[in-house]
């Protein structure tokens, strides 16, 4: 078990095109300061993010998950991120009625100008997983 | 107050009579039922079209060889029959076919559903050293007084959807004393009014009793939440899961024999999940050792986040698993709380649509971050 | 047989024991990256594979466990389907599951390149369904009657089985006919031959009294099988009795999809082809006055049958993974044997040997043509 301090969370955030994969470019042209746990997968809209990649995810051993997409009513294609919010939702209860780690998992909105809000929630999210230590599936065999 | 036929005599035979009346006089073409299908008396649904060999139906057989929803979508999935069919289905099966209907796997048309209210089935290997047949006054027995029997599937002893929706015709079972003397049948629609016309019955207007059917649904509330119970203490994070799911052999039987799972190519059975050198020598760096073939876990999490929603809990599952994992109380539970975050409940209206392909603007804004 | 090459290794702390130390060695001289072994579960209650490259879990491994929940050509299919990577991986399976692994290799579903194949003496393997009773109470039982060679109590395809010591693999081990506290490290392959090297054994002794007991078995497990198949043609033979003995069937597929050698990623029998309009069914129906719906289950069974009996190799998984337990292991292993007699085949045998329906010569079976062409 490694400490707090030399745990540097691996959290995989899948930020869609138009709006919070740009606010996290922003992030990075501004120069903001944020944790290097994030592993970014820019997806065209968050609704294209199936709960079974997530599920992989933390399966292999990821220590968080963030799905982050347009504000609600701003999506570029209308309704996609509606759509996300409901399936995030049931995929948290899927992982709390079968005792997983449902705070390992983050829906966010972010638009193309919200660089600060992105350093934000990657700072808070990995400060928060940090607290949760490492997902213990990293090293399980009967998966 | 719906119209209600009336025939005094033993439930079954009554319906049977109706069926009969029903093909000869071609009010449909053909009668899909569960049946007899050999001399030694194995039970399996049929069409039939000959009257005579109505001899052999038993409608209301308990048993569920195959979740009769994934045969009637089969049925009608390249289009509904040209002339009228009636099909005697349980209320969990008739509940698995509406939410095909709703992923366009089937249609109603030319269908004349009849259903009953339910008392459950054996599991299937009962019926192999004929246990179901020596059992079957003992059935009767407790269905007639609402009681909850022993040995049939846990999916029926804690099943609270045992009356049918969406049906034209309902037959009165669970909980009727005088199953053996009288029949009778609720005809809820248009369509069941005007095809009974003619037959030799009584006619009345009445309501299916509320109260007798409430009193068994608290107890089957009752044995639900002492099975949820079990099985909560089973499902406690990923080494819970390791151990439920430990004996799995990934045979995938339990998706084949869903009602839901509709999927030609599934997913977990597509190349996307299929491992490669590469994956295994990545895994190898993180772990001691990895099980294979890979990715139990990950088929039935899936699995649950795919179907989860549209879970009628018929417990097929669980009978088609050869190494008896409780794959039907762990669907059941975890699918009827993500049915209740949407207050859905899968095959009861099919206008509803599933919740995952519908949204409001203003909701669940607790989950986001 | 005259190409095996065997030393006799001394097994003071038991057979099982010494093999595992000899993989563990393996892993610490870099013979191996990574062995495929079954390793008892978490919660005690089976048996899986398991890619393995830490030695520590081989402490856990089971070189020849009670049961056979997943067939081993299955799990190695799994790993090598799509390539051979750069690791060097040992697979231990019962000879069944190599010979499904060999015939698998023939069909472009596992590649052979970097993988060592290690095999042993069978006694049988329980039925799952028995095991799951009391799983702790049936490995002792296993374990004793493996000891005493009594096969009552495993699978009934196993009971019958002529085939539990052959080797198709690189290396066997050899435990009939040995001496007390000792058994046959054979090899059959330059792989084989290359392991023994590297773990210093000298694949020079005689085994003429493994080749002696093995061919007694095997001399008498034929017997018993033909016997058995005798027997059982009687049972299923005909339409009349196939339709009952296939009453049963809800066409779960579970048997097709256990099966090793069943590969297609969409069964003929799930696909469109079988699918048909309502007014067809319905026009089978007034055919019979009544059908049962699904329909053509025996054609299922038959169809599969046709399919695949030319590479069945006799393992019983089917039989094991069927939810209305309907003997189809017995049946589809009967048919196997003759349909591979016809042409001289076992499936899996050895891997330069051409699956019979794939190859041809110009001038053959002239018995099945019409007597006038």
């Amino acid at each position: 078990m490694k400490k707090d301090e030399e745990f540097m969370p691996k959290i995989l955030a899948f930020l869609c095109n138009w709006c919070s994969y740009a606010g996290a470019d922003l992030a990075g042209t501004s120069r903001l300061k944020y944790p290097p746990s994030i592993l970014p997968i820019r997806v065209m809209c968050s609704s294209r993010v199936d709960p079974i990649f997530v599920i992989r995810a933390y399966l292999s051993g990821i220590d968080g998950v963030i799905v982050a997409g347009c504000h609600p009513g701003d999506c570029h294609y209308q309704e996609g991120n509606y759509y996300t919010r409901r399936r995030f939702a049931m995929l948290k209860k899927v992982f709390e009625e079968t005792g997983l780690e449902k705070d390992r998992l983050l829906l966010s909105w972010v638009s193309a100008s919200e660089g600060q809000k992105y350093a934000k929630v990657a700072t808070e999210f990995t400060g928060k997983i940090k607290g949760l230590g490492e997902n213990s599936t990293k090293n399980k065999v009967f998966l | 107050m719906t119209k209600v036929l009336i025939m005094n005599k033993n439930t079954e035979q009554g319906v049977l009579e109706f069926l009969k009346f029903l093909l000869e006089n071609k009010k449909v073409k053909g009668v899909f039922s569960l049946k007899k299908i050999d001399k030694k008396g194995a039970v399996a649904y049929s069409l039939i079209t000959n009257p005579k060999d109505l001899e052999d139906a038993v409608p209301f057989y308990p048993l569920m060889p195959v979740n009769a929803g994934n045969l009637l979508s089969r049925f009608t999935l390249n289009g509904p029959p040209k002339e009228p069919i009636a099909a005697v289905v349980k209320p969990c099966e008739l509940r698995g076919f509406i939410e095909l209907i709703k992923r366009e796997q089937g249609s109603l048309e030319n269908l004349l559903i009849i259903s009953s209210t339910c008392g459950g089935v054996y599991p299937t290997k009962l019926e192999i050293d004929g246990t179901v047949e020596k059992n079957l006054s003992k059935y009767w027995d407790a269905v007639k007084k609402g009681q909850i029997l022993n040995d049939i599937r846990p999916a029926c002893k804690s099943c609270e959807e045992f009356t049918p929706y969406v049906t034209d015709i309902t037959v009165d079972i669970l909980g009727k004393n005088d199953l053996d003397k009288q029949c009778i049948m609720f005809l809820n629609t248009k369509k069941g009014e005007e095809i009974v016309k003619s037959i030799k019955a009584d006619f009345s207007d009445n309501k299916i009793d509320g109260s007798k059917l409430d009193n068994i649904r608290e107890k089957r509330g009752i044995e639900k939440k002492k099975l949820f119970e079990e099985i909560e203490k089973k499902m406690n994070g990923i080494d819970g899961l390791i151990q439920i799911f430990g004996k799995c052999i990934s045979c995938h039987g339990c998706s084949k024999v869903c009602p839901i799972c509709y999927c030609i190519l599934c997913e977990f059975e597509s190349s996307d999940s299929e491992y490669g050198p590469s994956n295994y020598e990545t895994e190898l760096r993180k772990r001691p050792g990895l099980r294979v073939p890979p990715g139990t876990l990950y088929y039935h999490l899936g699995r649950l986040t795919h179907m989860g929603i549209s879970c009628v809990a018929c417990g097929a599952c669980d009978d088609v698993c050869p190494v008896d994992i409780p794959v039907s109380m762990i669907f059941k539970k975890v699918g009827e709380s993500v049915q209740k975050m949407f207050d859905y409940i899968p095959g009861k209206n099919i206008e509803e649509e599933i919740p995952l392909i519908t949204y409001k603007k203003d909701e669940f804004t607790e989950f986001e971050g | 047989m005259s190409k095996f090459k065997g030393a006799v290794i001394t097994a003071k702390s038991g057979t099982e024991k010494t093999i595992i130390d000899m993989l563990e060695k393996t892993i610490d001289k870099g013979v191996f990256d990574a062995i495929i072994i079954p390793m008892r579960v978490p919660a005690g209650d089976s048996f899986a594979y398991v890619l393995i490259k830490d030695k520590s879990l081989l402490n856990d491994a089971s070189v020849l466990p009670p049961t056979m929940f997943v067939q081993g050509a299955k799990a190695v299919s799994s790993v090598t389907r799509l390539g051979k990577g750069k690791t060097k991986i040992a697979a231990v399976m019962r000879p069944c599951e190599v010979r499904a692994t060999i015939e698998l290799a023939k069909l472009g579903q596992v590649d052979l390149e970097n993988m060592t194949i290690i095999s042993m003496d069978c006694p049988g393997v329980l039925p799952s369904s028995d095991f799951l009773k009391d799983p702790e109470k049936n490995i002792k039982l296993f374990n004793e009657a493996a000891k005493k060679l009594d096969d009552t109590i495993m699978r009934p395809v196993c009971q019958i089985c002529n085939k539990s010591s052959m080797v198709s693999g690189d290396i066997h081990i050899g435990t009939l006919g040995a001496k007390k506290d000792a058994f046959f490290f054979i090899s059959n392959s330059e792989k084989g031959e290359k392991v023994a090297n590297k773990l210093g054994i000298n694949l020079k002794d005689n085994i003429d009294s493994w080749q002696t007991k093995v061919k007694t078995i095997s001399e008498e497990k034929h017997e018993k099988r033909k016997k058995a198949h005798k027997e059982l043609k009687t049972k299923v033979g005909g339409i009349d009795n196939l339709v009952e003995t296939f009453s049963h069937c809800i066409n779960c597929h579970n048997c097709m999809r256990v099966c090793p050698v069943c590969i297609c990623r969409l069964c003929y029998f799930d696909s469109d082809k079988v699918k048909h309009p309502a007014d067809d069914y319905l026009e089978r129906t007034e055919s019979k006055g009544s059908m049962r719906f699904l329909p053509d289950t025996t054609l299922f069974q038959m169809g599969r049958m046709m399919h695949m009996s030319i590479s069945c190799v006799s393992c019983g998984a089917c039989e094991d993974a069927c939810s209305m337990s309907i003997p189809v292991a017995q049946i589809f292993s009967m048919i196997a044997d003759e349909t591979q007699a016809l042409f001289d085949y076992v499936s899996g045998r050895r891997l330069d040997e051409s699956i019979p329906i794939v190859a041809y010569k110009e001038e053959e079976l002239h018995e099945v043509e019409d007597a006038n062409d």
